[in-house]
């Protein structure tokens, strides 16, 4: 059995492209869904009873389906249900932004509640005002709690941003496809694509890992 | 917008074999990553030193890479190198596995690790030896504390097998897929299938919350 590496380096300018992409992909929904998450866990926690269950419904439902499934709906649905016609690329980041939103949404809900209430009122009790307690003693601890878990669901969405190919997004997982199937060269360059995403994706595991160590909260 | 929902009526027996399937590929799948991950974490915490690294170097390495392209490198280019070919089913099983046992070795650790070294060191000075300090004191106290990162895992592999529809794996993602093509109605399809894996996965969380909260009581030390 012969192999021929050379496919990898004379494609590396298209891979490269595709690498960019998927970094781009990445960056561009984090920037939507950490907004998106902190309007999210602001509804859930707002006591209005519409805005807090239709905020829960959505984190629910987005954080129970399969991200595939998801991609494949809006590259559907987005067309017939605004009448516009959506490029891939932005398909690919409204279904992405809606899937880390969610998860977003219940990380940030949940580092405000991780802090005891015995906090919050202890901080009454020596006279704070309830925005000198959030501003003061809640939100840094529960900034403490939330980096770690937006460090590990960036990496996820690195990953995931991978399964935006099924609708032909040209980032690096559909790219390496694209030039195994013109070049039959099948293990080359599945072997590359992997080990690009483990060159990228391997540093960032290891500084999640730190940024767990490095933020762990002793109350 | 008109909705018609008859393919999926026409279907329903093609639909209802891929859920089937996917459920079937989800079990062995949670089978497989428990056994697999349970024994890769307790060699990394009690393993000797030099499988350590090779084992965290594994396990990092299933972490940073996409589950995707797992699946499509077992299939497509690891019958290339033993010359075996796998049928997609077996090919999904063995990447997915390989994938989440990385994420089950993980929790593997972080719950051994969070039992307190003064209960081991407190067993040793009963006379107890290592293995029964690990199944007698260890194990039943780390256990309940993975419980409720095994049901996120749980919850994660059922949505991963979706993926496997890539590697033409007849569950109920391609089945989906190859239906919205046939009947020219994806929303409908797709919408139908947005409800049946909700109602396949939002028990797994609730139950596995519910659970965890009957049994957290054991794991407190």
């Amino acid at each position: 059995m012969n192999f021929d590496w050379s496919v990898v380096w004379r494609n590396a300018d298209v891979l490269v492209e595709g690498t960019e992409l998927t970094i781009l992909l990445a960056v561009t929904t984090m920037v939507i869904a950490i907004p998106g998450g902190i309007l999210l866990a602001l509804m859930r926690l707002s006591g209005v009873r519409a805005l807090s269950s239709t905020s829960a419904c959505f984190v629910e439902l987005f954080r129970n389906l399969p991200l595939i499934l998801v991609i494949y709906t809006a590259y559907y649905v987005l067309p017939v249900a605004t009448g516009l016609s959506f490029s891939p690329i932005t398909t690919a980041i409204v279904a992405l932004s809606l899937n880390v939103s969610a998860y977003n949404g219940e990380t940030f809900r949940a580092g405000i509640a991780s802090i005891r209430q015995g906090q919050s009122e202890a901080a009454y009790a020596l006279g704070m005002t309830r925005w000198q307690t959030t501003r003061e003693i809640v939100l840094p601890q529960a900034v403490r709690r939330v980096l770690p878990v937006l460090a590990s669901t960036w990496v996820s969405l690195f990953k995931d941003t991978s399964l935006v190919s099924v609708i032909s997004v040209g980032e690096l997982a559909y790219t390496s496809m694209r030039i195994r199937a013109q070049t039959y060269r099948v293990l080359e360059m599945l072997t590359a694509m992997a080990a690009i995403y483990w060159l990228l994706g391997y540093p960032q595991a290891k500084l999640v890992d730190w940024i767990n160590r490095r933020y762990a909260v002793n109350e | 917008m008109d909705l018609d929902f008859s393919p999926v009526l026409d279907s329903w027996q093609y639909l209802l074999r891929g859920v089937g399937l996917t459920l079937a590929l989800s079990f062995l799948t949670m089978l497989c990553s428990l056994v697999i991950g349970g024994a890769i974490g307790l060699a990394r915490c009690y393993g000797p030193q030099s499988l350590r690294w090779p084992l965290v170097f594994y396990i990092d390495s299933m972490r940073s890479v996409p589950v995707l392209v797992v699946l499509v490198w077992t299939y497509f280019a690891l019958p290339l190198i033993t010359g075996v070919v796998l049928p997609p089913f077996w090919a999904a099983l063995i990447a997915l596995s390989a994938h989440i046992a990385a994420y089950v070795a993980e929790i593997v650790r972080a719950g051994v690790s969070s039992i307190r070294p003064g209960q081991t060191r407190a067993a040793f000075a009963l006379g107890m030896s290592r293995a029964q300090t690990i199944r007698t004191i260890v194990l039943p106290q780390a256990l309940v504390r993975m419980l409720p990162a095994f049901g996120s895992i749980l919850s994660i592999t059922i949505k991963d097998t979706a993926i496997a529809a890539v590697i033409a794996v007849p569950e109920y993602m391609n089945r989906s897929q190859t239906v919205a093509g046939q009947s020219f109605h994806p929303i409908e399809i797709f919408t139908v299938a947005m409800a049946v894996y909700f109602i396949i996965l939002f028990p797994v969380t609730r139950v596995v919350d519910m659970v965890y909260v009957r049994l957290a009581y054991l794991g407190r030390s």
